[in-house]
């Protein structure tokens, strides 16, 4: 093989190197938190007149199934959001009183994933070009039991993700998926907690 | 055309390595159900300890041309164990000066990932000891299927995601099974369940 024809190889693997770096350019995902969910702050949380001892087990799972991954990432995010509710006393992840407080707190994400890779292949075999929209549903179950008294509640909410060359949601704001996440862990639970609430049941135990 | 096809290859060559990993199995979490029936048996246990049978994958299970790594020393039956002393302490159940001690070993241990279908088995033989001597003896084993990808950068991180729920599902078998829940000689009907 001569150098010229060695050269012109090598340069032909170098734009093909480069090629696939920039095309990584094209699939950039941005994130948005749904609006349908109105947004609670959490100075508007409500006050509970003696907040109680709890224990809070999380889990967050993936079409009903569980996510080890996903609740080590997000657990110490929503016992955090329990903690700066302030509708508790003491907070802990073990349970230290069979006879105390229980929150159970799960989020499910119910998007369909066939859906979701269809759509991705589309994107990916066009390097971007023929951009999508993906929605991820989130259900948020919370149940508070105390002296054998059990109250639950749901919130649902959603992430929408563009993948490539798509027009944003009307209105909403962009957001690295890290963010979105966080900002709909945080209103799920206040929400949960919110209608919990509701239905008197941190006055269990306090009267 | 060769150098072009040979480019195209090179390129989704690289693509493709870009998902051959081999990361440890995800820190065990405790499951929710496997809480509510702890807290409803008024047990405490110790945890003895777990090995594996002969010609059971104990290091690294492969998915894809991708290896999922065991636990903290690197073998799934100290996963297994480390996964049952995480579900006893959740629930206020863990004593390691307790007369009951729980002891295994690892009888299954498979992971893969089909398109289409990815599917998980684990088993094991628990064995419970009251003041040293065998009050339970049992062999269990938990199946666990999810919908999978075609595309290995889906695939692979599910499966790997799934092990650890196919680990929640034997424990929750142990947990609820009635020969296991008469040896511990459990109470059961605890408030906060």
């Amino acid at each position: 093989m001569s150098v010229s024809s060695w050269l012109s190889r090598l340069f032909r693997f170098g734009v093909v190197l480069a090629a696939c770096a920039g095309f990584t350019g094209c699939m950039t995902v941005k994130s948005y938190v749904d609006p349908t969910l109105p947004v609670i702050s959490k100075t508007e949380l409500p006050k509970v007149q003696q907040p109680q001892p709890v224990t809070v087990l999380f889990e967050f799972k993936t079409k009903g199934n569980n996510n080890a991954r996903a609740t080590n990432e997000l657990s110490g995010r929503v016992v955090e959001d329990v903690t700066q509710s302030g509708m508790f006393g003491q907070l802990s992840t073990t349970v230290t009183d069979p006879n105390g407080a229980l929150l159970r707190i799960t989020i499910d994400n119910v998007a369909d994933q066939k859906d979701a890779v269809a759509k991705g292949v589309g994107t990916g075999l066009t390097f971007g070009l023929a951009g999508s929209l993906v929605t991820d549903n989130y259900i948020c179950t919370a149940t508070y039991t105390m002296q054998g008294k059990s109250y639950e509640t749901s919130v649902h909410h959603a992430l929408l993700s563009t993948i490539g060359n798509h027009s944003p949601p009307q209105g909403l704001t962009p957001l690295t998926p890290k963010e979105a996440v966080n900002q709909i862990v945080d209103q799920l639970v206040w929400h949960a907690l919110t209608q919990l609430d509701g239905e008197y049941a941190f006055r269990v135990g306090s009267l | 055309m060769r150098p072009v096809a040979r480019c195209f290859a090179l390129a989704l060559a690289m693509l493709a390595l870009t998902a051959c990993v081999s990361p440890p199995a995800a820190r065990y979490q405790p499951a929710i159900d496997n809480t509510n029936i702890l807290l409803r048996q008024g047990i405490r246990l110790g945890v003895g300890k777990f090995s594996a049978a002969v010609g059971v994958s104990n290091h690294s299970l492969a998915v894809r041309g991708s290896q999922l790594t065991g636990g903290s020393d690197g073998t799934f039956s100290t996963y297994l164990h480390d996964a049952l002393v995480t579900e006893l302490q959740t629930s206020g159940r863990y004593d390691t000066s307790s007369q009951l001690l729980l002891s295994g070993v690892l009888t299954r241990n498979e992971l893969s990932s089909g398109i289409g279908t990815g599917t998980a088995a684990v088993g094991a033989e628990f064995s419970l000891t009251r003041n040293n001597e065998v009050c339970f003896k049992k062999t269990l084993l938990a199946e666990h299927k999810w919908d999978s990808s075609f595309i290995g950068a889906v695939a692979i991180p599910a499966a790997f995601s799934n092990y650890p729920t196919t680990v929640q599902k034997l424990l929750g078998e142990l947990f609820a099974d009635p020969d296991f829940i008469a040896a511990v000689g459990a109470s059961t009907g605890s408030p906060g369940s």
